[in-house]
């Protein structure tokens, strides 16, 4: 497990880091690990979002019909799915820009994640409502 | 430096190291949850489910086995004033969790449920 520590000393060991963060200065490592940090809460809401999509389609076959139950469970991951992919790209941006010293890109996915959370609550109201789907 | 090497100590007021650790067991941790609900579809889906299961266990099983080695990289990299971003780890997890989305997607459209 802690085969080699040193190895790690002069950091030029990790190429595919090294290629896809381009130039810059080497940041304080601390912004580098709540970048991490931030990127995994994310993944964790992506999963989430996941898990939340399945267990609609896993637990509620006796309660909805199908019309409600797999729109429900197709936004929730695909909201997973973009939230996941999106959650890299952001970490890459935010990583890029910490060692350009440049200010920090918005969150793209946070109105992603707002407006479909939205959604799905709207298509859940308007089932509660109108019919008992 | 022969043998087992005590574990390093920092010097960072604001743990980050160990706040680091914690956030990824919180992901494995995660994974794991979703893995339990894939179970749920076994009855439906048959292998396609344990696919999903296996995949999720897989991957916080990965995370688990390379904590060890990112907590002693972040104290290095700590007390050293600088850390290579771990973009493999990233883009790995990233990579498998929406490998995950896209298969559940398929088996919510596509897969027959055997009923």
């Amino acid at each position: 497990m802690t085969e080699d520590r040193t190895a790690e000393g002069n950091g030029r060991r990790c190429g595919f880091s090294a290629r896809i963060l381009g130039g810059g200065a080497e940041p304080d490592p601390r912004f580098t690990l709540a970048n991490e940090r931030t990127f995994l809460a994310w993944i964790r809401t992506s999963l989430a979002l996941i898990a939340g999509g399945i267990a609609v389609e896993a637990f509620t076959a006796d309660h909805f019909l199908p019309a409600l139950r797999k729109p429900i469970a197709i936004i929730l991951l695909s909201l997973g799915l973009v939230i996941g992919a999106g959650s890299f790209f952001r970490w890459l941006n935010v990583e890029r820009s910490i060692r350009k010293r440049n200010p920090l890109p918005l969150p793209l996915i946070a109105p992603v994640l707002a407006i479909g959370g939205a959604l799905v609550a709207g298509t859940m109201v308007v089932f509660v409502v109108v019919g008992q789907a | 430096m022969q043998g087992q090497p005590a574990t390093p100590t920092h010097g960072d007021a604001g743990l980050q190291p160990e706040r680091s650790d914690l956030a990824w067991r919180r992901t494995a941790m995660s994974l794991l949850v979703a893995a339990s609900i894939f179970l749920r579809w076994m009855p439906h889906h048959g292998w396609f489910a344990g696919t999903l299961v296996a995949a999720a266990v897989a991957t916080a099983g990965a995370i688990n086995i390379s904590r060890k080695h990112r907590y002693l990289r972040a104290i290095t990299g700590i007390n050293r004033e600088r850390i290579i971003p771990d973009a493999a780890s990233t883009a790995a997890l990233a990579a498998s969790v929406v490998v995950l989305a896209a298969l559940s997607i398929y088996a919510v459209l596509v897969v027959p449920l055997d009923q």
